[in-house]
Parts: C-alpha cells; sequence; structure tokens
C-alpha cells in the first residue's frame, strides 16, 4: 500500500463542474487496489513508516465503499502478521519498531477482515499479548498512554488504546478511570480537547478524547453544547471544515469535526449539504482518490476521511461508519458485541 | 549513516530511535552507570558535547520539519539524558537555550501546536531545575502571562496565545495570592483588553477574540457548574447578573454600525441564558429575543441546525 501522493488531483473549485457532483466509486476502488503496485516510485518508501496506517485506511475506505474484497484478504492479512514483534506490538512495516500507532491499525484491520484467530494461531504473540503491550504503555500515575518506550504522550496514544482494547475485549487490562481522568486534565475552556493538558483544542484531538471517553461510557463528562459550538464553527463558507480556528479547510476534518460532533449527538449543527459538495470537490473523478482541497494531489489518508465524512452524513450508497472507531459499524457492533 | 537518512526523511521514526541507542552507549562509554559522580567535569564534556551538537544537528531539520513529532520528541529524548546525566547548572543552560529556540519558532508560526507544547515543557523544566537548586522564586507564571500579552499584541488573531492566557491565569492569580478585590479587578482588565480589541473590528472574521470572551464570561455562569478554574470563585450571584447585564449593554453599543456581526447575535443570546438560569428571569424582551435568533438563521445559515436547537431551548413551547 503506497501512501504516496497523485497521481489523481482534486478538481479545482470554481472550474467546469457538472451540476451533479457524484461520488466516483468505482474509480476511488481501483485508485486503492493500484497502491500497492506503485512500487518503483521513491515515495513508496520514503512512506514505509506508515503503511499499516494505510492499509487500514485504504481497506476502511474500500469497506464504505460497500467493495469489502477488492484487497486480497490472505496478503493484507499476512502483511500485517510480518509487522509483529516478539513484545506483542506492531510496526508499521517489517524491519520498524513497533509503535502505539500501528498496533492499533494492526488490530483494526484484523478486525475488519475477521483475523483475530489467524493471529492468535500464527502471531508472534495472540490478542492478549498484544493486549499487554498496549496496557504497559500506559502511566499507572496520570492514565496517560505513551507510543513506545521511548515514552512520547499524546490523547492520540490513550484513545488508541482503548480503541484496539475495546476491540479485543481487554479493556480490563488498562486503569480506564484513570485514562479519563486524563482526557478531562486535556479538557479546555472553549469545551474542547488537547494534545496533553493546557495544549489547545484541536479537532484531531477532540475526536479522539472525545472517541476515548465514548468507549469508557463516560460522553457524560462533555460539555455538548460548548464543544458543539466549537465544532460548528469549524465549517467555513465553502462548505469545508477546519480544524481549529483561522486554518485552511481541509477534507480531513470532515471525518475528525464530524464524528465528534456524531459522538455528541450535534450533527445537525453542521450543513451536511455543504459539506457533502465541498467533499465532491476534493475527489479526481477520472483517476480516483481525494486531496485535502480542490486542486491538490489526492492521497489514501484524505480518501478514508472524505469517504467516511459523506458516509456519517448518509450520502447514498454507502456503509455506515461508526463514528467513534472509524470502522463499519457492523464490524465494531460484531466485535465489541453490541 | 543515520544523520543522512533523517536529513532524507525525518519521519522513519525507528532510525531515530537507532540513534538514541547509538547515543546511549557512547553516553555509557563516556559515564559508566557504575560511576556516581555527576560531578566529574571530563566524563561530562564529552557527553554535552554530544548532546549539543545533536541539538544543532536538529536545529536545521526542525527549520524544514517544523511539524515532525518525531524530531521534537527527539529533541525532549536529548535534554532528558542531560538532565539524568549532567550536573543541574549544565542542564539549566541547556533549557534556557531551548527558550530562545522556541520563542524564535513561535515568532515563525505562532500557531505551530507543537512549538507551544514544546515551550510548556521547557518552563516545566526551568521551573523544576530552579526548585531543584535551591531557588525561592522558580515559578515562572508572571514571564509566561506577558509572553502571551507580547503574542497577542503583536497578533490579535492568535488563538494559541489567547489559549495559552487561560491556562495561565488560575496560577497566575493563585500564586499572586489575590483577593477577591484583586481578582475582579483583574477580570475587569480583562474584559476591557477584550472588548476594546472587538470594538476596533467586530466582524472581523477572527474568531479567537469572541471565544476568549466567552471564557470571561463563562465566570458569570451559575456556581453549581465546575468552578475549579474560575477567576473569581466565590463570585455572588447578585454581582453576576450586574456583570451581565454591563455585558448586554456593551454589546448592544457594539451593534450599533455592526449589525451583519453574527457573533454580537450569538453572545447577546448567550448571556441572557446565562441570566435566565440565575434568577429565573429574562434579561430582556422576548421580542429582543426573537430578533436576535432570526438575525442569527439570516447571517449565519450555515449553523441553521443550531439556531434552530437555540430557539427550542428559548422558546420551548
Amino acid at each position: 500500500m503506497s501512501l504516496v501522493s497523485g497521481p489523481g488531483r482534486a478538481q479545482v473549485a470554481g472550474g467546469n463542474l457538472p451540476n451533479e457532483l457524484q461520488l466516483a466509486v468505482e474509480k476511488h476502488v481501483k485508485y486503492i487496489q493500484s497502491l500497492d503496485t506503485r512500487k518503483d516510485e521513491l515515495e513508496y518508501w520514503l512512506t514505509e513508516h506508515l503503511r499499516l496506517n494505510g492499509v487500514y485506511w485504504g481497506l476502511t475506505a474500500l469497506h464504505l465503499l460497500g467493495h469489502p474484497d477488492a484487497l486480497p484478504r490472505h496478503e493484507t492479512v499476512e502483511f500485517v502478521l510480518s509487522c509483529q514483534h516478539d513484545n506483542g506490538g506492531f510496526g508499521p512495516a517489517p524491519g520498524h519498531d513497533p509503535h502505539m500507532l500501528y498496533t492499533v491499525s494492526a488490530v483494526q484491520i484484523l478486525v475488519t477482515v475477521d483475523a483475530l484467530d489467524e493471529l492468535e494461531k500464527r502471531g508472534k504473540t495472540g490478542r492478549e499479548g498484544v493486549g499487554r503491550y498496549i496496557a504497559q504503555l500506559q502511566d499507572r500515575d496520570d492514565g496517560s498512554f505513551a507510543g513506545d518506550e521511548w515514552g512520547e504522550t499524546d490523547t492520540r496514544f490513550l484513545f488508541g488504546a482503548l480503541n484496539a482494547l475495546s476491540l479485543m475485549r481487554l479493556l480490563s487490562y488498562i486503569d480506564v478511570t484513570k485514562a479519563v481522568a486524563y482526557v478531562q486534565a486535556c479538557a479546555n475552556f472553549d469545551g474542547g480537547y488537547g494534545v496533553s493538558p493546557g495544549a489547545e483544542s484541536h479537532a484531531g484531538q477532540i475526536f479522539v478524547c472525545v472517541g476515548a471517553l465514548a468507549i469508557a461510557d463516560r460522553l457524560d463528562l462533555v460539555d455538548k453544547d460548548r464543544l458543539g459550538s466549537w465544532l460548528s464553527e469549524r465549517q467555513l463558507n465553502n462548505g469545508g471544515l477546519n480544524g481549529r480556528p483561522e486554518k485552511l479547510e481541509d477534507v480531513c476534518y470532515s471525518w475528525w469535526v464530524m464524528s465528534s460532533l456524531a459522538m455528541i449527538g450535534k450533527l445537525g449543527w453542521i450543513d451536511k449539504d455543504k459539506l457533502s459538495k465541498f467533499i465532491l470537490q476534493c475527489q479526481d473523478p477520472e483517476l480516483g482518490g481525494m486531496a485535502d482541497r480542490p486542486g491538490d494531489a489526492v492521497d489514501v489518508f484524505h480518501t478514508v476521511f472524505g469517504i467516511a465524512g459523506l458516509s456519517l452524513i448518509g450520502y447514498p450508497g454507502l456503509k455506515p461508519v461508526d463514528p467513534i472507531y472509524c470502522m463499519p459499524l457492523e464490524v465494531v457492533n460484531r466485535a465489541v458485541g453490541r | 549513516m543515520t544523520t543522512r537518512l533523517l536529513e532524507l526523511n525525518p519521519e522513519y521514526y525507528t532510525i531515530w530511535n537507532y540513534r538514541r541507542l547509538l547515543l546511549r552507549s557512547f553516553f555509557e562509554g563516556a559515564i559508566p552507570s557504575t560511576s556516581n559522580n555527576k560531578n566529574d567535569s571530563t566524563e561530562h564534556g564529552t557527553v554535552q558535547q554530544y548532546i549539543t551538537d545533536d541539538l544543532a544537528f536538529l536545529l536545521p531539520l526542525l527549520r524544514k520539519f517544523p511539524k515532525c513529532y518525531w524530531i521534537w520528541n527527539y529533541r525532549l529524548w536529548l535534554l532528558a539524558e542531560a538532565a539524568r546525566l549532567l550536573p543541574s547548572p549544565v542542564v539549566y543552560q541547556l533549557w534556557q537555550k531551548e527558550l530562545g529556540l522556541v520563542g524564535k519558532m513561535l515568532t515563525l508560526d505562532s500557531r505551530n501546536f507543537h512549538g507551544w507544547g514544546y515551550r510548556r515543557q521547557v518552563v516545566s523544566a526551568l521551573e523544576e531545575l530552579s526548585v531543584a537548586m535551591g531557588s525561592a522564586s522558580a515559578s515562572m507564571t508572571e514571564h509566561e502571562f506577558v509572553y502571551t500579552t507580547k503574542m497577542i499584541e503583536s497578533n490579535l488573531s492568535n488563538f494559541s496565545a489567547w489559549h495559552r492566557r487561560s491556562k495561565l491565569i488560575p496560577r497566575l492569580l493563585s500564586e499572586r495570592n489575590a483577593s477577591h478585590a484583586e481578582r475582579r479587578e483583574f477580570l475587569e482588565k480583562e474584559l476591557e483588553l477584550v472588548q476594546r480589541a472587538l470594538w476596533a473590528d467586530p466582524d472581523s472574521k477572527d474568531q479567537s477574540l469572541w471565544f476568549y470572551h466567552q471564557y470571561l464570561i463563562s465566570n458569570f455562569k451559575p456556581s453549581c457548574s465546575p468552578q475549579a478554574d474560575a477567576i473569581i470563585p466565590d463570585l455572588p450571584d447578585a454581582d453576576k447578573l450586574a456583570y451581565l447585564q454591563a455585558q448586554i449593554e456593551d454589546l448592544l453599543e457594539m451593534l450599533d454600525g455592526a449589525e451583519t456581526c453574527k457573533w454580537i447575535y450569538q453572545r447577546l443570546l448567550e448571556l441572557s441564558l446565562m441570566s435566565k438560569s440565575l434568577n429565573d428571569q429574562w434579561p430582556v424582551a422576548s421580542s429582543d429575543l426573537e430578533i436576535w435568533i432570526n438575525k442569527l438563521l439570516e447571517l449565519d445559515p450555515l449553523r441553521k441546525g443550531r439556531w434552530e436547537d437555540l430557539r427550542k431551548q428559548i422558546f420551548p413551547w
């Protein structure tokens, strides 16, 4: 799976657009399928440190587009297993050190293709070993999570831990109460959340913090009116969403902002029609894929979050996405036993 | 070798990890872990050299990739190693230089949250070291508060600086042992600061000022809400109502000449709701409330769903 950008480019805003913008489903499927065939490009290798994330992004997009089998399941599982280390953690590709980010992607992929049993049979450790790797990254004093042994702390890792452990039904491995307390420590006056205590509100961090609270069943702690207001102000006149005040719109915020609004029950506070049009303008309808904004080069990261955003606002023909996990709703329901 | 790879691709984090292991083995060679003496200067000279060389190596990378998590983290790790192995005065000097560096980075991009996060770490480290070295006045809160004032004065539309300011205030007032009267004066001054800026251009597309204003007026919420970080923790309801009334009057004046500024209507409605929740009376006529909501629907149709919900909250029947 290549994380190279292009070759497609999103349509330029204000160009000759057809009156009825449509989601170019088949083109996006072909685009994602083509990504692993680009090993001759330098950028393929320069993005190796994101490879497993890329597989999760591509796979999730395909599922939401209704093409769950477009990537070969066996090869996908083989690749995931090849990324695992003896300590249970996963790197982004063979030869890269284990890290929370890729461990979470690994679990999400295996759950999506229903291959946790293959992890038990052929992984370096089974799911309990993965759970232990994740759990030992928690600081038992303040509840935060590091990304790896070198100690970087970020609320993204906390969410990742709750996400992966709940999917494997191993939440009891960590101190959820302390994790919730740490999220609370990251709350700001505007109702949002940051990277760590004291950090500015940012839509990405809001998604992970609210998601963590949702998994811990503590959404009661969120100031939904205040946060909903701040999030609704992310929508700009062009319909797109930004991640914090005075920043540019970016299609990936269609996910971070919208999923957060969905979790607190305020999806109606955004103009869905205008957002939908903006997202569709971010796609290359000929070569497939989506870019951060009209005119830019596409990549698989922006593709999945644009599609997930469309699914959240009910774009016809897409599978429902789970706003907490950014995975197909039916997959999550099955995994966590809803 | 790792240098060349990292210059090409600083996101290849496994290489940073490998570099850490290499450095650790150099440090072990210079200061064996069996050595108890943190004050042996030859051993430290070598370690210090490795660390300052690597900090220097990072500088151009940081300028080229100012939003790369891995670079900022590696830099923090170097300083943590310094704290582990070198005497406090040396470590303090290193952190002082970092304060200078992060100041420059934030001048280049005042919204870089990596920079602001790094700044918090630097300040925290300097404060801890000051305490460890026996200094009586270790806190840098006043210094940091002045820094936010400087950042705001150079660019009002700096949400990051306003945010930082909001986080410093509770500690600032606590360290000043501020009395109730002093806290009131402080809040009034902050309100004046924001309002002066808003008066100049209420309809600027800049949200930062309106959000900071919202932070300040949240001090007038009913006391059943969490008041941990309130500027005036023991403000009586009657006083809150008086402040809210003054705010409403100010905003009504601001409306004159700025009738297309949706934020003013939004804020007027919020203030009215806060007032109602204190004494169960609307501070304005319901016809005014009706007009303001309609104005929001007219001026800000993107957020129609939110204004409709607000209407239902105010007129539940």
